[in-house]
């Protein structure tokens, strides 16, 4: 590869490997490019290029106050976008000194639950469009209607549903939402059970991501995985129960992990994640004070007292999100990052794909359980 | 308010009329007569009650509608009958949508939603309709760099593969478009086209996505026609003759799936990869290659190549259905025309009608086509269930099935035919 | 001017670091004897007995240490924090810009997923490097170490910095562009001189 200008490079086309570009414009990539090399049926190079869908968030942060920030912080993921508000709220309610009262701690961490899972049914019809199979994308992506209409219930809106607010939760849950919400989730754990037969025991499925994409337990630590990725090659390391926030550590979450570290594995974590989701929203449910206050209310333009760091994470339904806030004393914070769990899996991807089938690709890419709007941010 | 022609003369409308008049006279004179001349001078006019049927003849029968029935029938007998409408084109393409209509619905059903709902008044019965019209409404784009004749061509040339395959399949006792001796060789000879095809379309596509697709069809389609004709060897000893007629004609007692399952196994899913159904749909593989072979065709191109894979979907079941299903052989159920009315004519109060010339299809044949139209219809919906259960499976799986493990069972279903034939159980000797 | 808690001391080698199970949470911001949770402070005491005065201890807070390097210092200080105190991935680098210091500083959280006991730990190790007015990205002063060869996790993230802050990582195989179009041809963007609005 000759450099011709900054940035642009000329290299020479071999006769024996072919580039192709499995680009935005492609039903089998998402919002994102990913240049591979094949030679013949094998992948030599894979080089991802995300930044399609780049926005601009930690920029635009640095211009809003600590509350107007929150509707566009959670837009990067937008059925996930209590997880994603999740980390910037907590470290807020640090850095200003603010106590949430117990009942908006239950909302919230029901808010979140419910979030993850709608958010893994969405990744699971998508892995199952990707596999050709056509039946396992329908059935997700309606069963999660469901819990969407559980969060319509609560919050007022389907996806993005601004509700946490450093404090607390915006609004208490409507009347009778108990009931309604331990019936539907009954239901919805009903049907994902039924999941086993149509997806995870079809032959044609474990003869096709059984043993493909094989991440070993110290690749996985050495590249910095994090969520089901890392669960499905035997790391047992889940922050609800490592570093338990909000009421995490009133309740008995048990972590599921499998120890093949491949493709099936890690499409199989995710969906046991769900049904272990349904236990804690049940225990929340009984354990939430019936009553009580659920914001803390806020003097108008807070700002923290000085210049102070914090930095939080929060176990969303990809991995530990992560929420680094830089504050100088001023109404705006001075620097926001948002370390993403999409990004970090991504440097598994060209470590990964490399020697696989072309095949394997859609499925071994999304098995990273990866989300192209989050990554780019 | 309404004005009608301001300007209205009488000399010249009656100019117009005769000026109208001249033309018409001109043209039916220069044009029309020295057609008729050709062609009666090509076609042969049918022979009717001893009587060569004449234009004039034909006109004078309008005043009684029930002697056109004779020439219904003898129209029925001309080839042209035969491949445009019923066992051929027209009958094909029939049940060609009506398949295309009902594996939407039904897979809609499966996956828990509706399917084609808004488009004709009873739950989306015009969709294909629909369809058919938007495609013939897109805008064809040819790749700039593509080979155009042979990309032009291609989908054409599948359409007439997939309908000379139609025309080898006989539905009825003595209604077949082509009643060929070794019609199972000519079958073979005409699927071993399919690949040719696919490969040409994919590569004077001149483009990535559409090389992967055709190298992946060719592959498949390759690969599969070993298991295929080796699994269909199992029935052609038993019967001891290639003639599609005569096969489905030696299964009036049993059909050969009693004996033969093995091999109707594996000709199952050599039909299913043979048709890039799922779960063997590689060349079409939405997310990896976007649409594989037929990324570049767009509308009536495309919509050839669908009419040409339904097409192809109807002949494979009917294959199957003459070979292992026992054709149109089954129990009679319709029932036999009144004698009366053939004899006296059709009584209505003091009025008797005689009409000579009924009835236009005998029983035998009804209930033949019934038979088989029911036979062909439980294979396709056996077809069509798989999309709706199985992802796609992958090229190096694909391969290993076709090439080691369908060989090996078509194999053990030519053992099984020897055996029951030197056994004496069947063949000349034993019970058939 | 670095950020710093109510309870930024710099502790010199006192007394053992014995790893307890539980931190000891006692923070009270108003008294002057302020009592530093044992379990971090036994990490931050064997990274200071190691380097001395190389390093500072920024705060020691709860499930949080942050150490302050400079960039001469960071490589071997990423590689002892490696190999010794058995962190083993990076989390997440971010980049944060001082234009009254003429600086941008470079934030690691480092964290451990092997290692029981570091479970919530997440150490903070950051580095400062020269900023210009003027930035070419790649061939100014702008330049750091990369940890790419002692923690392989950063390597996107790196890739990240140098786009969005024009911070050239030496050593790093792949200097290349991530997020942005190839045909960006203006300041890094998340420089505070890269104003979104009015432009």
């Amino acid at each position: 590869m000759t450099e011709i200008m900054p940035g642009l490079a000329l290299q020479k086309v071999d006769e024996r490997i072919m580039t192709l570009n499995v680009g935005p414009q492609h039903p089998g990539s998402g919002h994102m490019r990913i240049v591979v090399q094949i030679d013949g049926d094998y992948i030599v190079a894979c080089d991802p290029d995300p930044g399609y869908v780049h926005r601009g968030e930690e920029k635009m942060a640095e211009y809003r106050n600590y509350i107007t920030n929150i509707p566009h912080l959670e837009r990067p993921v937008i059925h996930d976008s209590c997880n994603v508000l999740y980390p910037y709220v907590l470290g807020v309610e640090e850095l200003l000194g603010i106590e949430v009262p117990e009942r908006a701690k239950y909302i919230r961490v029901i808010a979140s639950e419910l979030n993850r899972c709608i958010y893994i049914m969405y990744w699971l019809a998508i892995y199952g469009i990707f596999l050709g199979h056509s039946t396992m994308f329908m059935w997700p992506a309606g069963d999660r209607e469901f819990l969407i209409d559980l969060m319509e219930k609560m919050t007022g809106a389907r996806v993005t549903h601004a509700h946490f607010i450093p404090g607390g939760v915006r609004n208490d849950l409507p009347p009778n939402f108990e009931d309604v919400c331990l019936r539907q989730v009954n239901y919805f754990e009903k049907r994902i059970k039924e999941y086993a037969a149509v997806f995870y025991d079809n032959p044609i499925l474990i003869s096709r991501t059984a043993n493909t994409g094989v991440l070993s337990r110290q690749d996985a630590i050495r590249l910095g995985t994090t969520g089901s990725v890392l669960r499905a090659s035997g790391v047992d390391y889940d922050l609800r129960v490592k570093e338990p926030y909000d009421v995490y550590d009133e309740l008995d979450i048990h972590t599921n992990v499998m120890k093949e570290g491949d493709a099936y594995a890690r499409s199989r974590i995710p969906w046991l994640d769900m049904m272990e989701s349904c236990n804690i929203i049940r225990q929340a449910l009984q354990k939430m004070p019936k009553s009580g206050s659920v914001r803390t209310k806020l003097k108008p333009n807070p700002k923290t007292k000085g210049a102070a760091t914090v930095y939080k994470r929060v176990e969303s339904g990809r991995g530990s999100l992560g929420c680094y806030i830089v504050s100088d004393g001023k109404v705006e914070p001075y620097r926001l990052k948002l370390s993403v769990p999409s990004f970090r899996n991504l440097i598994a991807l060209p470590y990964l794909l490399k020697g696989e089938k072309l095949g394997n690709m859609p499925s071994v890419y999304w098995s990273l359980n990866y989300w192209p709007v989050e990554a780019d941010r | 308010m309404s004005v009608i022609a301001p300007k209205f003369k009488l000399s010249e409308f009656i100019k117009s009329l005769l000026g109208d008049a001249f033309w018409a006279i001109l043209i039916l004179n220069l044009v029309g007569i020295p057609a008729v001349f050709m062609v009666l001078f090509y076609i042969e006019m049918p022979v009717i009650h001893g009587e060569l049927l004449t234009p004039f003849l034909a006109l004078s029968w309008i005043a009684d509608p029930t002697r056109t029935l004779p020439i219904i029938q003898s129209f029925m007998e001309t080839d042209i009958f035969r491949v445009m409408a019923f066992p051929g084109f027209g009958f094909a393409a029939l049940l060609a949508a009506g398949t295309i209509f009902v594996e939407r619905k039904m897979l809609a059903k499966l996956q828990l939603r509706v399917g084609p709902f808004y488009c004709g008044k009873l739950e989306g019965i015009l969709q294909l309709m629909g369809d058919g019209l938007k495609l013939i409404s897109k805008e064809i784009i040819i790749p700039a760099k593509a080979d155009k004749p042979i990309f032009w061509a291609a989908p054409v040339i599948f359409v007439g593969a997939a309908a000379a395959f139609v025309a080898l399949i006989p539905v009825a006792p003595g209604w077949v478009v082509a009643d060929v001796d070794l019609g199972l060789i000519a079958v073979f000879a005409v699927i071993g086209f399919f690949p040719i095809i696919t490969i040409l379309s994919a590569w004077s596509a001149n483009s990535k996505f559409p090389f992967i697709g055709g190298i992946r069809a060719l592959f498949q389609m390759v690969s599969f026609e070993i298991p295929l004709i080796l699994s269909l060897l199992g029935v052609v000893i038993l019967t001891g003759t290639l003639n599609l007629s005569e096969i489905a004609a030696s299964q009036s007692s049993f059909p050969w799936i009693v004996f033969l399952p093995v091999g109707a196994i594996v000709f199952f899913i050599t039909m299913l990869a043979e048709l890039e159904r799922i779960p063997f749909d590689l060349p079409e593989a939405e997310s990896e290659i976007v649409a594989g072979w037929l990324t570049e065709l767009s509308g009536m191109m495309y919509g050839l190549v669908q009419l040409g894979t339904y097409l192809k979907l109807y002949a494979f079941a009917a294959l199957f259905v003459v070979l292992f299903l026992g054709g149109w052989n089954g129990p009679s159920i319709v029932p036999p025309f009144p004698a009366e009315i053939i004899t006296d004519g059709i009584t209505m109060g003091p009025v008797t009608l005689k009409v000579p010339g009924l009835p236009i299809f005998s029983q035998e044949m009804l209930n033949g086509t019934l038979w088989f139209v029911l036979k062909t219809v439980g294979v396709i919906f056996f077809i069509i269930l798989p999309r709706g259960v199985f992802p796609r499976v992958r090229v190096d799986i694909l391969l290993n099935l076709g090439w080691t493990k369908l060989i090996g069972l078509a194999f053990v279903n030519i053992f099984i035919a020897l055996g029951l034939l030197y056994a004496g159980v069947l063949g000349p000797g034993g019970l058939q | 001017m670095m950020s710093t808690e109510t309870a930024s001391a710099e502790v010199k080698s006192e007394g053992k670091p014995t790893p307890a199970k539980k931190p000891t949470p006692a923070k009270k911001p108003e008294e002057k004897p302020i009592e530093l949770p044992e379990f971090e402070k036994g990490l931050s005491d064997k990274i200071t007995e190691k380097f001395g005065d190389k390093v500072e201890v920024a705060f020691v807070k709860e499930d949080r240490v942050r150490i302050n390097v400079g960039s001469e210092n960071v490589h071997d200080v990423a590689e002892f924090i490696r190999d010794e105190m058995n962190f083993d991935h990076v989390e997440s680098v971010s980049g944060v810009d001082f234009p009254q210091d003429k600086e941008i500083e470079v934030v690691y959280h480092i964290g451990s997923y092997s290692d029981s006991s570091l479970s919530r730990q997440v150490l903070v190790l950051a580095t400062r490097t020269q900023r210009e007015e003027n930035p070419i990205p790649g061939k100014d002063a702008t330049k750091l170490p990369t940890l790419r060869d002692i923690f392989y996790s950063v390597e996107f993230h790196e890739r990240e910095i140098f786009e969005m802050f024009g911070v050239f990582f030496e050593g790093h195989p792949d200097n290349r562009r991530l997020l942005l179009p190839e045909d960006w041809a203006d300041l890094p963007p998340l420089r505070k001189d890269f104003d979104t609005r009015g432009r």
